[in-house]
């Protein structure tokens, strides 16, 4: 019982603190072995006045280490959106809550999936109750759900014999979008057409341009088309489109179809994301479909933030097994159409169920086929 | 000074000290001393900035194939030492390391060199603790440990600083006063670290390869057959030759002490030898003392004996001093001898100091043979302490001149002693003419002389006059040294005196040497005191310490445990007696007064509950504290919440809000958020909206904080689970 007690113990403490032992370290300690071994063989009390005084410094190193990895507080900031391919600056506050001593020869390291990943953060001087932020790049190359599990702090002070470091829970959870792509010009071009061609212009508020008027009692001096007016000579006001109608629904099929791997998913979602800003740009109300859920209609960098977590999150679904199981939201996309909604649907792979039932929408984008 | 600089300047003050050491032994050629110091010197001055620069500089910038060339001269060097100079591996190892830091003093480029000159500096000190014992190397190992720590703390900057290429590098930056006292305050805790560890690591040394290079102080006067005169060549000789405490007596003895080495009992007119010069070994008690018989040994349970604490230098002799008369022995040799006139020998003089205990029972004249004039001794002392050289007449003529009347021997011996005392110069220039008898020379002729001269004389009168008597030579107990509480005994104590024998008490001392008037004490008698008192702790405490001092020090821990339990124990039977005497009280002044005692009790309850109810509300005074209890209420609660999710690995930055931390919770530990974010508005809204706090709330917060504890518990369920 009692020896279960002092493992627990042990486990515990080990748990926080890990220590190691550096090259000099390796040499020091064969040296105290050394001196040792020559203070038993001669019983000279000088030679184990030495010894002492080696063990000692071995003894001060743990107790000097665990005062500089003490009182520590630890703060990780990361931006709220990080894409795939890109890279996004993460800032670690270490902060010094000891109301006298300071903390030397600081290494700070992630812990990713149960490893340390050194981002290259080095404090070598942290005063008593001083504080200091550090910055450094990460660049995750997988869309999806990420973990920083912890951080590991190390310290080699005050001899540089042992590395000891403290491991602290500072997990940090954050999706990372879909890598964004340029969209090739043909495409934009296309998809600009069709916005014209599928919007039916009414008056109301928005921020695309409906018509240039007189100015009449009554108007918004903040509609004021200056330019115009002074071209001119009299006061013109600027009407906008309404954003009510321009508006589309992104698609993106997750299941696969029988006898094909899903190789060309990451560029389909890749190419949604990158269509869904665009759009946002655009000032469409977007919709996304991606296999069986669904964003619906928004506008605004929350609503693209929706839709890219759900592009974030998604995975190719389970092979098809019968052709009537194409989601419900794929069959209606053809009705939105004659409505005057754009409808496009990205296909990550040849699927003629998803084709036929998709007849009559705005555009089908092929993924494969999109450089 | 920056931090740079002072790196430098620590690494040559290390090396420096570890020199320093090395020089003190004494055992380094003044050619290598020279050297090693111009080093140092040259590197040091440049270090601080005094100059030496183009000097350092052009050695250093000799090319790597000259330092090459150097080092290889360094180790042919070495061999040549080891095969024909020195012809030993320790000296030849010091002189090597010595060039091989002078090398190393001009070539310190990389982090390597520095490396290297701390081994070597290391390695001086481990020579020069394997050369020397004396007090010196204390202060040269605490200026060690202190540059050591100096050292590394700076090395160790140093490298970081150069692994990390960010920012201004702290190593550019001036040595603050903050890390100046750090710094040294680390080092004391190392040095007392030291200690502590010193003196628990277990001794358990063989000493399988121990080599002594200890000189042996050359004694006079304890060899099988010595000269007239030979003390007196040691008695201007300050040397100390050992140091005797008396652990039962506190100041210096009163009583007259001679510290008995050898005796003799054969005079042949210059010098005194010894016809019972065989040894024979003394048994050894299971305690590990030896007993000494002697006919004093009787004497033992009456008087209690004398017991002393003995360090001896390592002397060229094997006598074992003690005080008069030694009656058992015990020190941390496996044998001891004695001859026949109670002289104690080891088999071999030791390489070393070394401490022994004596227990000595004082001789003491019983009342018979103080007046018995007609005595008959033993055919064996008769035949063997009568014995007389050759010598006049007029010796005996003196001395039954000087007894006169007096019948009894211890009479006759007192009246010879008194004789010689008040009738004779004591000197130690007698000139250096040998005499041809040196006897009547000091009695008839100069009338000055020293030790050896009285006691000679007046062994040879008591002999003419028939009374066994023997020379015995030793130390006399030298200056008490009131810092130390020990007494320092030099070989200018060294001492000659007389031991008279009587058939009821055995040998019975006497000393017809004069006293000499000490010199009245100076400064630097006092200071040398204290110095010496210091020596004395650093060869016990220190040099000496051995696995017997160890057990001695947990036996007399254990000692004082027992004696703290005791106390405590005394201590709670007399409150638990004091208890049931108040309670005996009680009973009977119930039984006599009981109304009135209740009527007491009521009142004095009503009072103390009074009391704590006015502390309780703040004792009319205004409180420190200016939060209301509904806030203190809240703030406990909120207490609990942080405590629970500190459990969690959640712990509260000191900088975050309640409300910022609500939020870090929701996103970190999702299945805690809907206890923490109602019990965090709970808090804020009575905390700092002054809202009322009511019996509901605290309900609801009770409530919360247990659904918080569950969620905490099914979460570790859920993590061992998976775990």
């Amino acid at each position: 019982m009692r020896l279960e007690r002092i493992r627990e113990f042990f486990r515990r403490f080990y748990r926080y603190r890990s220590l190691r032992v550096t090259t000099e370290g390796v040499r020091f300690l064969l040296l105290t072995l050394a001196i040792g071994m020559a203070a038993l063989n001669t019983g000279n009390n000088l030679l184990y006045l030495l010894l002492a005084m080696m063990l000692s410094l071995i003894v001060m190193s743990g107790i000097l280490s665990e005062q500089c990895l003490r009182h520590l507080v630890i703060r990780r900031v990361i931006p709220d959106n990080v894409f795939a391919n890109s890279p996004a600056t993460v800032t670690l506050t270490v902060a010094n809550r000891h109301p006298r001593l300071p903390s030397f020869s600081l290494r700070v390291l992630d812990i990713v999936d149960g490893k340390a990943v050194d981002r290259g953060i080095h404090i070598l001087h942290l005063p008593a109750g001083a504080s200091v932020s550090q910055s450094y790049p990460v660049l995750y190359t997988r869309r999806g759900r990420h973990r920083i599990e912890g951080v590991k702090i190390q310290t080699r002070f005050p001899f540089g014999l042992f590395i000891k470091a403290a491991n602290l829970f500072l997990s940090s959870d954050l999706v990372v979008y879909p890598a964004l792509r340029l969209l090739p010009e043909s495409l934009v071009h296309d998809l600009t057409v069709l916005g014209h061609d599928q919007a039916v212009s009414k008056r109301g508020p928005g921020s695309g341009l409906y018509n240039l008027r007189e100015y009449r009692h009554g108007d918004d001096s903040r509609t004021i088309h200056w330019k115009t007016t002074a071209r001119q000579s009299r006061l013109i006001v600027r009407e906008t489109e309404t954003e009510d109608l321009r508006q589309v629904t992104l698609a993106l099929p997750t299941a696969v179809p029988s006898g094909r791997a899903p190789e060309c998913f990451e560029q389909a979602v890749s190419l949604t994301a990158s269509l869904a800003v665009h759009f946002q740009r655009q000032g469409f109300a977007s919709r996304l479909l991606v296999g069986e859920q669904e964003v619906p209609h928004g506008t605004g960098e929350p609503h693209l933030h929706r839709m890219l977590h759900e592009l974030a999150l998604c995975e190719p679904g389970p092979v098809r097994q019968s052709e009537t199981a194409t989601p419900d939201g794929f069959r209606t996309l053809a009705d939105r159409t004659t409505h005057g909604e754009l409808t496009i649907v990205v296909l990550p792979w040849p699927d003629p169920v998803i084709e036929a039932a998709c007849r009559g929408v705005s555009r089908l984008v092929p993924a494969w086929e999109t450089p | 000074m920056t931090l740079d600089r002072a790196f430098h300047f620590s690494s040559l003050l290390l090396a420096a000290v570890a020199f320093t050491g090395l020089v003190l032994t004494g055992e380094i050629p003044a050619g290598l001393v020279m050297l090693g110091l111009a080093a140092l010197t040259v590197t040091i001055a440049r270090a601080i900035g005094w100059g030496g620069e183009r000097l350092v500089g052009r050695i250093a910038g000799l090319p790597a194939s000259a330092w090459t060339v150097l080092l290889v001269a360094v180790f042919v060097s070495f061999g040549i030492d080891l095969m024909l100079i020195s012809r030993d591996i320790l000296p030849a190892a010091v002189h090597f390391l010595i060039l091989l830091m002078v090398v190393k003093l001009f070539h310190l480029q990389h982090r390597k060199d520095f490396l290297q000159l701390y081994a070597i500096s290391l390695s001086e000190l481990l020579a020069a603790a394997a050369l020397t014992v004396d007090l010196w190397y204390a202060g040269v190992f605490i200026a060690y440990i202190f540059a050591a720590i100096w050292t590394l703390i700076l090395y160790h900057l140093r490298t970081e600083s150069e692994e990390v290429h960010t920012g201004p590098a702290p190593i550019a930056r001036p040595v603050t006063r903050q890390f100046f006292w750090t710094t040294n305050g680390i080092a004391v805790g190392s040095f007392c670290l030291t200690l502590v560890i010193f003196f628990l690591i277990p001794r358990i040394g063989a000493g399988f390869f121990q080599k002594s290079r200890t000189e042996l102080i050359r004694t006079s006067g304890f060899s099988e057959k010595v000269d007239l005169g030979v003390i007196g060549a040691v008695k201007l000789d300050p040397t100390v030759v050992m140091r005797i405490e008396f652990p039962d007596v506190r100041g210096p003895v009163t009583d007259a002490l001679y510290f008995r080495g050898a005796a003799y009992d054969t005079y042949d007119g210059r010098s005194w030898g010894n016809r019972s010069a065989t040894r024979r070994t003394l048994e050894r008690t299971a305690d590990g003392a030896f007993l000494v018989s002697t006919p004093q040994a009787a004497a033992a349970a009456e008087s209690g004996g004398l017991r002393q604490e003995i360090l001896i230098e390592a002397l060229d002799t094997t006598v074992l001093f003690g005080a008069s008369f030694v009656e058992s022995i015990k020190g941390g040799f496996q044998i001891v001898q004695v001859d026949g006139v109670g002289g104690l020998y080891l088999p071999y003089p030791t390489s070393a100091r070394f401490q022994y205990s004596v227990r000595s029972i004082p001789d003491r004249l019983r009342e018979p043979d103080r007046t018995a004039e007609s005595v008959s001794y033993p055919d064996l002392v008769t035949k063997r302490f009568l014995q007389l050289p050759d010598v006049s007449p007029r010796v005996g003529a003196l001395a039954r001149e000087v007894v006169g009347a007096a019948r009894a021997p211890y009479e006759r011996a007192l009246a010879v002693e008194r004789h010689l005392r008040q009738n004779y110069q004591y000197s130690l220039d007698v000139g250096t003419s040998v005499s041809a008898s040196p006897v009547e020379d000091f009695l008839f002729t100069r009338k000055t002389g020293y030790c050896e001269h009285y006691a000679t004389a007046m062994v040879v009168m008591l002999r003419t006059l028939g009374i066994p008597a023997r020379l015995v030579t030793g130390f006399l107990p030298g200056v008490w040294n009131d810092f130390g509480n020990y007494y320092s005994v030099r070989q200018q104590d060294a001492h000659a005196w007389v031991e008279v024998y009587f058939p009821g008490s055995g040998w019975v001392t006497f000393d017809p040497t004069p006293n000499v008037p000490a010199a009245a004490p100076s400064f630097f008698s006092r200071a040398g005191k204290v110095v010496d008192s210091i020596r004395l702790k650093w060869d016990r405490y220190v040099v000496q310490y051995s696995f017997r001092d160890q057990m001695a020090a947990a036996s007399s821990l254990r000692e004082g445990g027992e004696k703290v339990r005791t106390e405590v124990s005394g201590l709670l039977s007399a409150l638990t007696r004091g208890l049931a005497s108040v309670k005996a009280w009680l009973t009977e002044s119930a039984r006599a007064y009981g109304g009135f005692l209740l009527g007491c009790l009521a009142v004095g309850a009503l009072v103390v509950g009074a009391v704590l109810v006015w502390c309780r509300r703040g004792g009319g005074t205004q409180s420190a504290d200016p939060r209301t209890a509904r806030q203190v209420a809240a703030i406990h609660l909120y207490e609990r919440m942080l405590r629970i999710l500190e459990s969690q690995g959640l712990l509260k930055p000191p900088g975050a809000t309640p409300l910022e931390f609500a939020r870090q919770v929701a996103r970190e530990r999702g299945e805690a958020a809907p206890y923490v974010g109602p019990l965090t508005g709970l808090y804020c809204r009575v905390r700092f909206g002054q809202a009322p706090f009511s019996p509901d709330d605290d309900r609801q917060a009770q409530a919360l904080l247990a659904g918080l504890q569950a969620a905490r518990r099914s979460a570790q369920a859920g993590l061992s689970l998976t775990g």
